[in-house]
């Protein structure tokens, strides 16, 4: 398909590497899924550009620049491995920082329209985009959350997958992951709020169980 | 053969060492996590069944998979069996040091020698290294690398986790002198 960013956005972002996870569940509990789901999630390694730069420096300069490029390349990659975007029904997002950043660089790449805004139109999805970030040192396992792209709130697309670089990020980088998948859990079977029936601290004490 | 999921991996690397590789390096893995078909039955001697059962459906399963994630030809590859808690080393070795697994991957790739090999038990999230070598002469130096994978929830303690991975290249910024020079 044609890629919406550039094919070597290298130098624009400080781009090291891109690594792709995807996990196909063919059995799980001794069965095979009703819908099995493929589930996939795409990180980039970057420089943080934000490094030295102190607690009140000015984010949005570079997170404008960097961060459209990123969802443009991550998407482009999400699609690439999980199908054509139609098929994926839930996303999630990601970020971890190096120790020489803060977590606030991390947040000023996903938690801003110049990121989630564009993921949420290349997956065209509606909802807002769940996500997860820390800072840690190179090789931390990021569990990554995901939720319907159009209807949050559907508990069978509840999940996670985990993201990991065995050596980003270096103290001075950022690893950057979007995340999708085309279905459900394996074998979704706790309801929804459709069919919950009203649960408070009364009426559990009125129907012990 | 009892699946309980299939893992890729694709690692692209744009920079190293600082400088801007020329052609992006892609390295891929495919694995896939099995039942260990010899999981529960004690001591086993005669591994020979199983071999026969599952070894050539995995090599036929995972070649053509990890050539179509790395999206260009082979020029370096490896495999691996990582066994769960419970059973022996041996059991993984059974599934992947025989011509019937690796002989898939040698065709698919037009290959001709070994595949470099890591075997090891752990638990579930096990980091595993997998070792790469160029497919037609191991003694080529600028393809000896390795790609690092784990998979969170495998393998259980009676599971098998099966790879193959692929390279295009070799090493990125790769500048050894071969092995001739020092002949």
């Amino acid at each position: 398909m044609q890629e919406r960013t550039p094919d070597r956005p290298d130098h624009s972002i400080g781009l090291r590497k891109l690594v792709l996870y995807r996990d196909v569940v063919v059995t799980e509990a001794g069965h095979p899924p009703a819908r099995p789901a493929r589930r996939a999630s795409v990180a980039a390694v970057i420089a943080n550009p934000w490094l030295h730069s102190g607690p009140s420096a000015d984010l949005s300069e570079a997170q404008a620049r960097i961060a459209p490029v990123l969802a443009g390349l991550l998407t482009d990659r999400l699609i690439a491995a999980l199908g054509p975007v139609e098929e994926i029904e839930a996303f999630g997002k990601a970020a971890v920082v190096g120790t020489g950043g803060e977590i606030e660089h991390a947040g000023a790449l996903i938690h801003t329209p110049y990121f989630g805004n564009l993921v949420r139109e290349f997956l065209a999805g509606t909802s807002i985009i769940c996500f997860a970030d820390t800072r840690a040192e190179a090789g931390e396992t990021l569990t990554v959350p995901l939720w319907h792209k159009t209807h949050a709130a559907t508990r069978s697309h509840y999940q996670t997958i985990s993201a990991r670089v065995p050596d980003a990020p270096r103290a001075d980088e950022i690893v950057v992951i979007a995340a999708a998948s085309t279905g459900p859990r394996p074998h979704p079977r706790i309801g929804d709020r459709t069919t919950d029936r009203t649960v408070t601290a009364a009426s559990l004490e009125a129907t012990p169980s | 053969m009892n699946v309980r999921k299939i893992v890729t991996v694709v690692e692209e690397i744009r920079t190293e060492g600082g400088r801007e590789v020329a052609t992006p390096a892609k390295v891929a893995v495919v694995a896939a996590v099995i039942a260990n078909p010899w999981a529960g039955r004690g001591f086993v001697e005669d591994l020979a069944p199983g071999i026969d059962a599952h070894a050539s459906d995995l090599g036929a399963l995972l070649a053509p998979a990890v050539l179509e994630a790395l999206g260009a030809p082979a020029e370096a590859y490896g495999k691996a069996a990582i066994v769960g808690l419970d059973g022996e080393i041996e059991h993984g070795s059974a599934l992947i040091h025989t011509l019937k697994f690796g002989d898939h991957f040698r065709k698919a790739a037009d290959a001709t020698t070994l595949l470099p090999a890591v075997e090891k038990r752990g638990p579930a999230g096990v980091l595993f290294d997998i070792p790469l070598k160029h497919i037609t002469d191991a003694t080529i130096r600028s393809h000896h690398q390795s790609i690092e994978v784990r998979i969170t929830d495998a393998p259980h303690p009676g599971e098998i986790v099966v790879a193959l991975a692929a390279a295009a290249q070799g090493r990125p910024q790769q500048r050894l002198a071969p092995l001739a020079t020092e002949q």
